[in-house]
């Protein structure tokens, strides 16, 4: 130990009080911050405001006024066109039409769509789908036959097998989508004749989700961190049986998980689901340490003995490991932050900074605790303490060193065999998330989610936006220019000159048309009869720019969309897809004689502007804005998918891309896409990618860290194989069962190789010092498989163990991070035991003559 | 036209009042009728050219520009109109005509010049979008004022501030509205609609009134969406009245054919 480590620690047993109340005043301040914490549960933040991916999807959302949405669906296996499924259907609507946040315009239901018909013989009628409930079965059969003959609410609204009807909320703001659900709920329950008549409602929509994850991620936080506590006490009970003594380790745990939270909660950093699980990583974490100092002050504290001294001597002996084996969990965590998803970067940071802290603390409070301790409880400890050469976990870890300790050979093509075999189980990993998969199988979301995907086009969107690209400015400049030196009024030729100006310093995507011409009237309304031709003539060409201008009335754009669209349905990939060329289609088809036959595209763009005035003169107008934007040069084609997985959005990806190749988009228009299940694409991409980056520079760092600590490159290497060789397991275990690769898994691998290169540092360092003693290979392993083999299995199972109350949680991710992580800590821990012995054995002659001794020799456990 | 224009403002507050009369006081039935011959019913026919700027909740405007050429069969009683677009370009020729009935539903037909289709709409439904703006159909032919029960709910020094409940709420998306009346041009200068829930979620406002040809004209009105944001303006020129216009021309004929001379501004 340095000497500033050691005045430290000896500043600590000499100033107790003042160790007592930084920590406790530390603790004080951090809790003060908890009543700030907001939770985040938007997976649209696992991406950073910045990315462009992300704010094109929002630019999209507010373009199109694609809200967020609480789906409200009714299922009744007799089908839900009879008079008091509708009635539900319509009081449930007005019902949500009641509620703040509700945006009313784009609400959807059969209770407030328009029904565009044939009227009488050669007439044109809107009217609404279901002004009011229908009397008797009659009518609601009509209503059945008019909502099947609208493509855009043909399995959107209503289902194909006429079994269910959906009521699209639609948000203002999505954090109110839970509130807005639950009022819902709670409305539905009250309608007894629904309930009667065999009516299922559900409940989903990706907001609802997030919110309800939220509120679980609290359940989460509120049970599984105490719980891990709980079990980490017990444990350490086991191990000391004295409650004074272990009350140490708990306090510096305690003291971690609040000073850290309330730092990331001070900070301004909201709590997403993985800073969630901050608490829970640092509690076994921060145990671990104290556990090595209590295990040999207990071994080397006799009665009588000042603790003062006993103590100082321990955490001499301890120093260097413990920074090692601190150094290396935090760059573990740390590497986490090169993975460009900022929950996670803020959950590597603070764990990181967490271990650090805990690291410190124990080198404080620790030594001033335990050197406070009466004389007394001392003793009782020494009583107490039952001798660990004879306890189970010992006669286990010598049997299991006996087998480990031989057939070296056999153990080495043993693991090179399943590391092969991990390799190929890597290369099978499928990439996939899903956030509604974040739920267990029975809950209500999951259900839900899966009923109305059974019979609806989907309920996961995403969104094709097409848009041309018109040079305007380089049009109205000439024409401009032309007018002014034609024109003789001089108020004339000034405004010209103004707008020519005005116009050089506007962006081309900002130039407003719409205003340039009604400028041009205003003054064509004002002018004199000498200018009234020219302005005339220029309203004129204004008029021709801004025909060509609208991409998406032209005939054969909506032809491209059309082809695209049943290319996407034939593919199997898409429930549906829902655009302008389908309202266009319709609306013609109702004009013309509402046979199919008339179901097309009529064949001039003046056609189709018409037919779209028609559209427009409905009860709902705005809906066209859903497809196009008023300028018609940006449109979208809304893809309702039945899964939510990105496997599947990244097929339809792929289909487009292929598709578009093959048929190049009509008149220069490009794409790009939007909406929810691409988002999930993108994050999923980044993560995947940072994370390779994350684990290389752990790795790296680690390794550095390991030939510094060991002085040797040679031993450096072997430190860093145990857990390559767990890490591989696992992954490739993980892909040759076929789990999916999401973002738990993900974040495992770095932080992973942290945590587990600790048992090799003690082993090695262990092994190193014990060699250099005895100079015998065999009694050096046997006395490997006493006490540091119990201690390294002692500090797994605390970690496992840790974990466990993870298994517990309501949200799989915690759920996977806990198995998945007590598996890994307890593989690498065997691991460790076996491979190092196995591979440094034929070595030893080289390893133990050109490594010269660590900075210091120490014999933790 | 000003008929016309000042019709498509007031309309909504106009219409409404007719029917009440015979219920209620006999002052208030004298001011709703008033209101809506001032409104729908200047001279014995008009012209009138109609800019419309539609402006959503973001902000994205759009335009339209009509003629609207109106001759009344009977003071207060059935009318002939005609709109014609001009812009924009690719709707230009797209013609409405209907003739407004007072004891029957109004017959609307309807010309299309790029499908080349002459369709007859059906009645029904008047409170859709009058070609995607915030105005209905019904605010630019006048709601018939039988349809509604009025109330005087004050009298100011200017105007009378008149409550209107449907006679069939069921038919209509509001639930009330009060109607702001000039006392001396008895142009409805306000009306503000409420839902079942009683918001305040529609609002029309006649902005400028000028008097043409001895008749206060409604020349500048607004309506707005205050539940979703979005606002449609409409501004009335080119206003004319009792220009002698032939009966013949509101026609079918004139769908595909507009009568070119009686919508050249010279007129």
């Amino acid at each position: 130990m340095s000497s500033k480590a050691s005045q430290l620690v000896h500043f600590a047993t000499g100033h107790r009080k003042l160790v007592f109340w930084v920590v406790a005043l530390l603790a004080v301040a951090a809790l003060s911050q908890f009543p700030r914490m907001n939770v985040d549960t938007d997976p649209e933040n696992m991406l950073p405001a910045s990315n462009p991916e992300r704010q094109f999807h929002n630019l999209t959302k507010s373009t199109f006024a694609m809200r967020d949405t609480v789906v409200v669906g009714v299922v009744n296996d007799k089908g839900v066109y009879n008079p008091t499924t509708l009635d539900a259907v319509y009081q449930v609507t007005k019902f949500a039409d009641s509620l703040e946040g509700v945006v009313h315009s784009d609400l959807m239901s059969l209770a407030n769509v328009d029904n565009i018909s044939q009227g009488e013989p050669g007439t044109l009628r809107f009217e609404w789908m279901m002004p009011q409930p229908p009397a008797d079965a009659a009518a609601a059969g009509e209503i059945k036959t008019n909502a099947e003959r609208i493509p855009l609410l043909n399995d959107t609204l209503v289902s194909g097998d006429a079994k269910a009807a959906a009521i699209y909320i639609t948000l203002e703001n999505k954090n109110s989508s839970w509130a807005i659900a639950k009022q819902v709920q709670g409305f539905i329950d009250q309608l007894p004749a629904s309930a009667a008549n065999g009516d299922q409602w559900h409940i989903t929509g990706l907001p609802v989700a997030e919110d309800r994850f939220g509120v679980d991620m609290f359940i989460q936080m509120g049970i599984s961190a105490p719980l891990a506590g709980l079990m980490i006490f017990v444990l350490l009970w086991v191990f000391f049986r004295n409650v004074a003594f272990i009350t140490a380790p708990m306090l510096v745990a305690m003291a971690t998980v609040v000073i850290t939270m309330g730092a990331l909660i001070g900070a301004g950093f909201t709590v997403h689901i993985m800073s969630s699980m901050i608490a829970i990583f640092l509690m076994p974490i921060a145990v671990v340490d104290s556990v090595h100092i209590l295990s040999e002050f207990s071994d080397r504290y006799k009665p009588g003995d000042n603790a003062k001294a006993v103590i100082e001597e321990v955490m001499g002996h301890l120093f260097t490991p413990m920074l090692y084996t601190s150094i290396t969990s935090t760059v573990g965590f740390l590497s986490l932050m090169m993975t460009p998803i900022p929950p996670v970067q803020i959950f590597g940071a603070f764990v990181g900074g967490g271990i650090m802290l805990a690291f410190l603390l124990t080198i404080t409070f620790i030594p001033a605790y335990i050197s406070g301790l009466s004389e007394k409880n001392l003793a009782k400890l020494t009583a107490q303490q039952p001798d660990p050469s004879q306890s189970k976990l010992a006669g286990v870890i010598r049997k299991f060193g006996h087998v480990a300790s031989h057939h070296g050979r056999w153990w080495i093509a043993g693991f090179a065999a399943l590391f092969a075999i991990s390799v190929y189980g890597i290369s099978q990993i499928k990439i996939n998330d899903n956030p509604v998969r974040w739920f267990k199988a029975g809950h209500e979301l999951r259900v839900a989610d899966r009923v109305l995907n059974e019979h609806f086009a989907g309920t996961y969107d995403a969104y094709l936006v097409l848009s041309s690209h018109n040079d305007i400015k380089a049009s109205l400049q000439p024409l401009l220019q032309n007018a002014q030196q034609q024109a003789s009024d001089d108020s004339v030729k000034q405004w010209l000159g103004d707008l020519q100006a005005q116009l050089a310093a506007t962006d081309t995507a900002d130039i407003d048309l719409t205003d340039i011409a009604l400028q041009v009237d205003d003054q064509l309304f004002s002018a004199g009869d000498e200018d009234a031709g020219l302005l005339e003539n220029l309203m004129n060409e204004l008029d021709k720019i801004t025909s060509q201008q609208k991409a998406f009335v032209a005939p054969e754009v909506l032809h491209y969309m059309e082809k695209l669209q049943a290319h996407l349905q034939a593919s199997g990939l898409v429930g549906k897809s829902n655009s302008l060329a389908d309202i266009v289609k319709t609306v013609n088809r109702e004009l013309r004689s509402g046979e199919n036959s008339d179901f097309v595209i009529p064949d001039s763009s003046n056609a189709v502007a018409q037919t779209l005035l028609q559209y427009q003169s409905s009860h709902r107008p705005q809906d066209l804005w859903h497809f196009v934007t008023p300028d018609y040069q940006q449109s979208l084609i809304w893809l309702q998918l039945t899964s939510g997985d990105n496997q599947d959005m990244t097929a339809v990806v792929n289909l487009v891309a292929d598709y578009v190749a093959a048929n190049p988009l009509p008149q220069a228009l490009t794409y790009r896409w939007a909406g929810k299940a691409y988002l999930n694409v993108i994050w999923q991409k980044q993560m995947v990618e940072g994370m390779i980056g994350s684990l290389i520079g752990a790795f790296i760092t680690v390794l550095v860290i390991m030939i510094f600590l060991f002085r040797s490159v040679a031993f450096g290497l072997l430190a860093m194989l145990p857990l390559t060789l767990t890490i591989s397991l696992i992954y490739g275990l993980v892909g040759l069962i076929g789990k999916d690769y999401d973002m738990p898994i993900a974040i495992l691998s770095a932080l992973t190789l942290g945590l587990s290169v600790d048992f090799a540092i003690h082993f090695i360092e262990r092994l190193r010092a014990t060699f250099a003693r005895t100079q015998d290979w065999s009694a050096t392993m046997a006395e490997m498989f006493e006490e540091p083999g119990r201690a390294i299995s002692r500090n797994a199972i605390v970690i496992a163990i840790g974990f466990t109350p993870l298994l517990f949680a309501p949200l799989v991710p915690y759920i996977t991070v806990g198995v998945l992580l007590g598996s890994i800590m307890a593989i690498s821990a065997i691991v460790t035991l076996i491979v190092i012995p196995a591979v440094a054995a034929p070595f030893k002659k080289q390893l133990f003559k050109t490594a010269p001794q660590t900075s210091e020799e120490s014999h933790h456990a | 036209m000003r008929k016309l224009f000042a019709a498509a403002l007031t309309s909504v507050l106009a219409l409404a009042h007719t029917s009440a009369f015979a219920e209620t006081d006999a002052s208030v039935r004298d001011i709703v009728k008033k209101a809506e011959l001032a409104s729908y019913y200047a001279g014995d026919d008009g012209r009138t050219e109609a800019r419309m700027l539609i402006v959503d909740a973001q902000g994205r405007k759009q335009t339209r520009q009509f003629t609207i050429l109106r001759r009344d069969r009977a003071d207060g009683g059935e009318q002939d109109l005609m709109v014609f677009f001009s812009r924009p370009a690719d709707v230009r020729d797209t013609v409405f005509r209907v003739i407004k009935r007072t004891d029957a539903d109004d017959d609307r037909w309807l010309y299309l010049p790029g499908l080349d289709l002459v369709k007859r709409i059906s009645a029904g439904d008047k409170r859709t979008s009058f070609v995607g703006s915030n105005f209905f159909y019904e605010d630019v032919s006048g709601r018939n004022t039988e349809l509604d029960d009025f109330q005087l709910v004050e009298e100011t020094d200017s105007l009378y501030r008149l409550g209107a409940t449907p006679k069939d709420p069921s038919s209509v998306e509001f639930s009330r509205y009060v109607v702001e009346i000039d006392k001396t041009t008895f142009i409805p200068m306000q009306i503000e609609f409420f839902d079942s829930q009683d918001r305040l979620y529609r609002k029309v406002q006649a902005l400028k009134v000028e008097t043409i040809q001895g008749y206060p004209t409604v020349t500048y009105s607004r309506i707005e969406d205050l539940l979703n944001g979005g606002a449609t303006e409409m501004q009335f020129r080119h206003i004319k009245y009792n220009l002698g216009l032939p009966e013949d021309i509101f026609s079918e004929r004139s769908l595909r054919t507009p009568p070119r001379q009686w919508l050249e501004l010279g007129q």
